[in-house]
């Protein structure tokens, strides 16, 4: 009964994803005629054509240009400022610590236009670096990466610090290495929350080849008006590099989730 | 306590000053402003001589504004259905997910696949599933007799596949969560029921259930508080038609803003969303701090 239910379920989550690749190397003909799964004609021309006509290439260098320095930042930083949480002690920390927790209740509708108005006065409105620059810290980062640093015992810290270890020398060689399972399910997590993300980067990248995946592929609705196999074909390629990306790294990603719940 | 030495308190400001900077720059300083503009007439182009104007906005968009009203409701309504299809469909998975012997990772994986895509290419997907003539859904439902429905196009059904699409792209991470809770529950007290011979429906909704309360009530207002933020997917399925029967707040707040240029109306409204969220949040840390004990 159990084994059915998930069956079930893993049918009606997969199925959909089976529809996309299947009509994307259809051709328009059969994908508004068939109901079959497998096309009489396959075709790659959909492909070419997305390739071709959507500056699909470019859209997928500009989201890795955001997602990957914004996941690097964010791990790094996250770990240095929890350990900084996790470690030292300092007048008012914990009343600071709440502080940046406490940005997590604003939601980003909220503060949507004003940061729209300081990204202008930054003069980055239309550039990447307009994304980029909002998404280098995670508040759920540091809440995150302070917890796990915590269970790093002092002892280590103190026999660097007495062989002569500089601070700097004590967060890459003791305090990274140790927190590695955390900062990996904060990497996956913030690598595909970047790389997902559609509402930030709609409302400030209007130019064409300035814009990120997401907002390229939802234009495809407006370009190829109901053009059903161009639309799988782009959905297609956007999907795949997330898919294995999170097949190779499922555990770190379910161990980010599980954690998020936190956040809120 | 010990306190700072030389070489921590160089290492602890070169990190904590970027990143207070960052957060006093992209995150206190926009809340403050977001505030502000809502009792200001902002001016684009001269914004040091908005005048100050009260509660001018907020009296507009409650008295003279039905489209807010309109996403008020529709966004409530979004709310509640999620709340209703997610968390029991949800607990169905969790549970059969914690108490299966084999192939766990396997469903897991096929169950979360629909949370890691973006929503953009979700979105995009649905659209051709729900196509009212040459659509895959609608095939199924002429397959088993029923009439088609006009899904995403129809202002009667347009709300419920929204929320289907939602579900169907969200369901993952709530199960995420209670899976995680239903594991926590001892084994000890399941040993203990079979002891005095309760059936499995038994332990199910008089112990399971109550000791899940905690996770249930936390994923609700989780729940909640994306709901009532929802924009992306909305945005792509209907654009908040037909006849704005899917038109949420986010999308009057970010149109009001970027395409009319009100940036007041908008910002006000995005105080009212701040503060319902805000409501919704409290209630939450209220209720993380009770400690279920078993």
């Amino acid at each position: 009964m159990k084994t059915l239910i998930l069956l079930i379920g893993t049918f009606l989550a997969t199925m959909p994803f089976i529809w996309m690749a299947s009509a994307s190397v259809k051709t328009f003909k059969e994908v508004v005629s068939s109901q079959r799964l497998l096309p009489a004609v396959w075709t790659l021309a959909n492909y070419r054509d997305i390739l071709e006509r959507v500056g699909f290439l470019q859209a997928f260098f500009n989201s890795a240009l955001i997602a990957v320095p914004a996941t690097i930042a964010v791990v790094l930083g996250s770990a240095a400022v929890g350990y900084v949480f996790a470690k030292y002690h300092f007048w008012g920390k914990e009343v600071l610590f709440r502080l940046l927790l406490s940005t997590l209740m604003v939601p980003f509708t909220v503060v949507v236009i004003p940061l729209f108005l300081t990204i202008r006065d930054l003069g980055l409105i239309n550039k990447l670096g307009g994304v980029l620059v909002t998404s280098l810290c995670s508040t759920f980062g540091i809440f995150l990466m302070r917890q796990s640093i915590e269970t790093v015992p002092n002892d280590y810290l103190d026999a660097a610090r007495v062989d002569g270890a500089s601070e700097g020398w004590i967060f890459r060689q003791v305090i990274l290495p140790l927190a590695r399972s955390s900062a990996s399910a904060l990497a996956v997590f913030t690598f595909l929350g970047n790389w997902d993300n559609y509402m930030w980067p709609s409302i400030l990248l209007k130019s064409q080849g300035q814009q990120t995946l997401p907002v390229v592929i939802a234009g495809m609705q407006s370009l190829f008006v109901e053009r059903y196999h161009l639309w799988a074909a782009g959905s297609m390629l956007t999907v795949i590099p997330v898919m294995l990306l999170f097949t190779l790294a499922q555990k770190q990603f379910i161990s980010g989730l599980s954690m998020s719940g936190l956040k809120g | 306590m010990k306190t700072l030495r030389r070489p921590q308190f160089r290492f602890g400001l070169l990190v904590l000053v970027p990143i207070l900077v960052w957060y006093l720059w992209f995150c206190f300083r926009p809340v403050f402003l977001g505030l502000q503009m809502a009792v200001i007439d902002y001016k684009l182009l001269d914004p040091s001589n908005s005048p100050f104007v009260g509660l001018q906005h907020f009296n507009m968009i409650f008295t003279q504004y039905e489209l807010f009203w309109t996403a008020a409701k529709n966004t409530l309504t979004y709310a509640a259905l999620m709340n209703l299809g997610m968390v029991p469909i949800a607990l169905i998975f969790a549970y059969c997910l914690a108490h299966v012997s084999r192939g766990r990772v396997v469903y897991q994986w096929a169950l979360f696949l629909p949370v890691v895509v973006s929503m953009a290419a979700v979105a995009l997907l649905f659209r051709f599933l729900m196509d009212p003539g040459v659509g895959l859904f609608n095939h199924v439902l002429r397959a088993v007799g029923l009439p088609p429905s006009k899904w995403l196009t129809g202002s009667s059904s347009a709300m419920y596949s929204i929320v289907l699409v939602a579900l169907w792209k969200e369901l993952g991470g709530t199960i995420v969560l209670l899976t995680a809770g239903l594991l926590g529950i001892p084994v000890g007290i399941y040993d203990a029921a079979k002891v005095e011979g309760a059936n499995a429906w038994q332990v199910f909704w008089r112990m399971t259930f109550p000791l899940l309360g905690h996770t249930l009530k936390l994923v609700a207002i989780l729940v909640t508080i994306g709901s009532l933020q929802v924009y992306t997917s909305v945005v792509i399925l209907t654009s908040g038609g037909p006849a704005r029967t899917t038109y949420m707040i986010s999308q009057f707040i970010v149109e009001e803003a970027f395409t009319h240029f009100r940036f007041g109306l908008a910002s006000s409204a995005a105080c009212v969303l701040f503060l319902v969220i805000l409501v919704v949040t409290l209630v939450q840390l209220q209720l993380s701090k009770v400690r279920w004990e078993y």
